[in-house]
């Protein structure tokens, strides 16, 4: 019944359908008038008329021997690098692969930069396996091309890049910035297939690519890549490298989806770690937290060998919530010299206002203040009352503004009160309250980009944050 | 279930007083009338009458406007002459299209045919636009008379023509000798013309029509406007001769 019901629905729509769309289903060839015009239009270099012809070409008229005779013969033949270029990218977008041949011609022979590029990204759009190893070439030729090379493996339809590449990856023979594109492309395809040759890179002679692995590893690895992301942060040389490698492995393990299973793994990688290794895990692990970790950081604080008792403190000041508050407070009225309490001291002044700090705004409004009272220098001090303004609510306002009388913490509290400010819904809320402290601010500070924001917060203003 | 008439006799008191700022609220059992009536021909014929009555007495401009919206709705044949009476009415010319644009029926479109040779200037421009968003062909000839008159009653002419998009329209267009603001609008409506005879299969009429705006332009344009026109009547010929 229901066919019966579509035929007569079609026989309607065919006796009332017009008569172009019926030549078109018919797929009636355009005719030569038509095709002539397009190409009339490509070659009269009209800056208004060629993307007409090309949207024609694009889209319009279909037909594989249209296709040739514009690749093979219009493309040739145009004098400007700029009109080839974009017929280049009309016939890619055209998607029939009977240009193929001749724009990889052109690929491969000696065009002006711009229409080779162009060349390379239509063999991407209309290429696939047999291309690839064409495109890989590239990847060692100049600059232009290889940006161009890379954008292509990035973009072709083939399962032969990543296997392809991740052999190139591992080639000895290729030099570093060779590497480096590879390790981008890789990392842009993001099929998991490139993982085991993304961590051999995390451990290359050669920090770009080391850093670049550790990166793409951050982005797309799991549990299983944990081991050897660790082997990179171990092959890290400088510290900024390790803050790098740092930051891969904490994203992984708090934001893939399988991340408890990835802290386990990193957990497991560091008791099996000799005693110079665990130092330097240590804080990475220490940044991702947990019960377990926390477990070894105790036992290390309380070992009476002093260099695993520092590993353990340090790693407490980088625990990444307040849930590790207690032990901190403990630790800053017990520690045995300045250094390692102002290590400790640093921690609490971190965690107390975080956002997600497991702490409610009153929470950590009091962990401030019993900070605030463990602070011997001024520097500590401002710095606290800076980071309170985090803890958005009046009351951190009206714990700030006696500071503003005190000369040495004065411009930290004006700082802090105009960043309140900043929060209109808080402003508006409390306006009286607002108002009365940035008169007090705009009498106090001697800083003028603070002054503005006060005044422009009392005017009802906003004020934009320069960017860093 | 029938509709109460009593229930509304008072509301339709308070509509003869009515004015803006009121509270309209006192009319919600004239709008439940006016859905109720959509399937009942007494209750509608009824709210007609009443209608009526207040189109054509000394009510106010608020009162007829309400009026005109619940016509829109619900009006015939019926209450065609009553707003026809307003379509000369500077103050309520307006309201009044509005309603007799949306009965359709061929007495609506006969009264906004009659007003077209009545009334001038911006009502006059008001009936042309009712007339082509109706898609009225029979108006096609007296709105084309318009194209030679003055500029501002021609360009509307024109975009009307441009909506009707039938060959006398075009043919109407072809013939106009516009200037200055016109001639860009006559040249909008043919394109609209041979658009709409493309999307009807007609390739002919419609390739006529960018060739001839092409070949107007030339290869030299000289301002943004004649360089849109050129690719919109290039595309157009490649459209037409696919």
């Amino acid at each position: 019944m229901r066919r019966v019901l579509a035929v007569v629905c079609l026989v309607i729509l065919l006796a009332f359908a017009p008569p172009s769309l019926l030549a078109a289903e018919a797929g009636e060839p355009p005719s030569r008038d038509v095709l002539d015009s397009v190409i009339e239009l490509i070659r009269s270099g009209d800056a208004d008329l060629l993307p007409v012809a090309l949207e024609k070409v694009r889209g319009g008229l279909k037909g594989e021997d249209f296709t040739r005779e514009l690749a093979e013969v219009v493309l040739p033949g145009l004098e400007r690098s700029q009109d080839q270029a974009a017929l280049l990218a009309a016939l890619a977008d055209r998607g029939d692969k009977a240009a193929l041949p001749a724009i990889m011609a052109m690929a491969q022979g000696p065009a002006e930069a711009v229409v080779r590029a162009a060349a390379i990204r239509g063999v991407a759009a209309l290429g696939g396996s047999d291309e690839v190893p064409f495109l890989e070439s590239l990847l060692s030729g100049e600059a232009g091309t290889v940006d161009a090379a890379r954008g292509a493996l990035v973009a072709i339809r083939s399962d032969i890049v990543s296997p392809r590449l991740a052999i190139a990856l591992g080639d000895e023979a290729r030099s570093g910035p060779q590497r480096l594109a590879i390790v981008g492309i890789l990392s842009e395809r993001r099929e998991t297939s490139a993982l085991p040759a993304l961590v051999a890179a995390a451990v290359d002679a050669d920090a770009d690519v080391r850093n670049a692995a550790m990166r793409s590893l951050g982005a797309m690895g799991g549990p299983e890549q944990i081991p050897g992301m660790v082997a990179g942060l171990l092959a890290a040389r400088t510290d900024a490298e390790r803050s790098d490698a740092d930051r891969a492995i904490v994203q992984v393990c708090k934001e893939h989806r399988s991340k408890n299973l990835a802290a386990a793994a990193l957990l497991d990688r560091f008791k099996a770690a000799d005693p110079a290794a665990r130092e330097v895990l240590l804080p990475t692990l220490a940044r991702v937290g947990g019960p377990a970790v926390l477990e070894i950081v105790d036992g290390l604080i309380a070992s009476p060998d002093a260099a695993d008792r520092k590993l353990g403190l340090v790693a407490l000041a980088r625990w990444p919530d307040a849930t590790v508050k207690d032990r901190l407070l403990h630790l800053v009225a017990q520690a045995s010299t300045e250094e390692e309490r102002e290590m400790l001291l640093g921690g609490l002044i971190r965690i107390a206002p975080l956002p997600n700090n497991s702490l409610d705004p009153a929470g950590k409004l009091a962990l401030v203040e019993q900070t605030m009272s463990l602070c011997r220098r001024d520097q500590d001090r401002g710095r606290l009352l800076e980071r309170a303004s985090a803890i958005r609510t009046v009351e951190t306002l009206r714990y700030v503004l006696p500071y503003v009388n005190q000369p040495t913490l004065a411009e930290s509290a004006c700082q802090s009160i105009v960043e309140l400010a900043h929060q209109r819904k808080l402003r508006d809320g409390n306006k009286d309250e607002f108002m009365a402290a940035l008169d007090k601010v705009l009498a106090t500070t001697k800083n003028a980009e603070i002054a503005d924001r006060a005044q422009r917060y009392k005017l009802g203003k906003t004020w934009e944050r320069k960017k860093q | 279930m029938a509709f109460d008439l009593n229930s509304l006799d008072a509301p339709f008191i308070a509509l003869a007083g009515f004015d803006w700022g009121a509270d309209a609220d006192f009319f919600k059992s004239i709008d439940a009338a006016a859905v109720a009536a959509h399937g009942d021909a007494s209750l509608r014929g009824e709210l007609e009458k009443r209608f009526g009555a207040l189109l054509a007495g000394s009510t106010s401009r608020a009162t007829k406007e309400y009026v005109c919206r619940k016509l829109a709705m619900i009006g015939t044949a019926v209450s065609v002459p009553a707003l026809a009476a307003l379509l000369t009415d500077a103050d309520n010319s307006h309201m009044a299209r509005f309603a007799l644009e949306r009965i359709d029926l061929p007495e609506a479109a006969a009264a906004l045919r009659k007003a077209l040779g009545v009334v001038e200037g911006s009502l006059k421009i008001g009936m042309i636009s009712s007339l082509a968003s109706r898609g009225d062909l029979q108006s096609v000839a007296a709105i084309s008379n318009l194209l030679g008159g003055d500029a501002t009653i021609a360009a509307a002419a024109a975009a009307a023509l441009g909506t009707l998009s039938t060959p006398e329209a075009a043919a109407a267009l072809a013939a106009a000798k516009p200037a200055g603001d016109m001639a860009a609008a006559v040249v909008d409506a043919r394109l609209a013309c041979a658009e709409a005879f493309l999307a009807k299969g007609d390739r002919k009429a419609a390739k006529a029509i960018y060739s001839s705006i092409s070949a107007s332009i030339g290869d030299a344009p000289k301002t943004h406007r004649e360089r849109a026109v050129r690719v919109a009547a290039k595309r157009g010929l490649l459209a037409a001769a696919e």
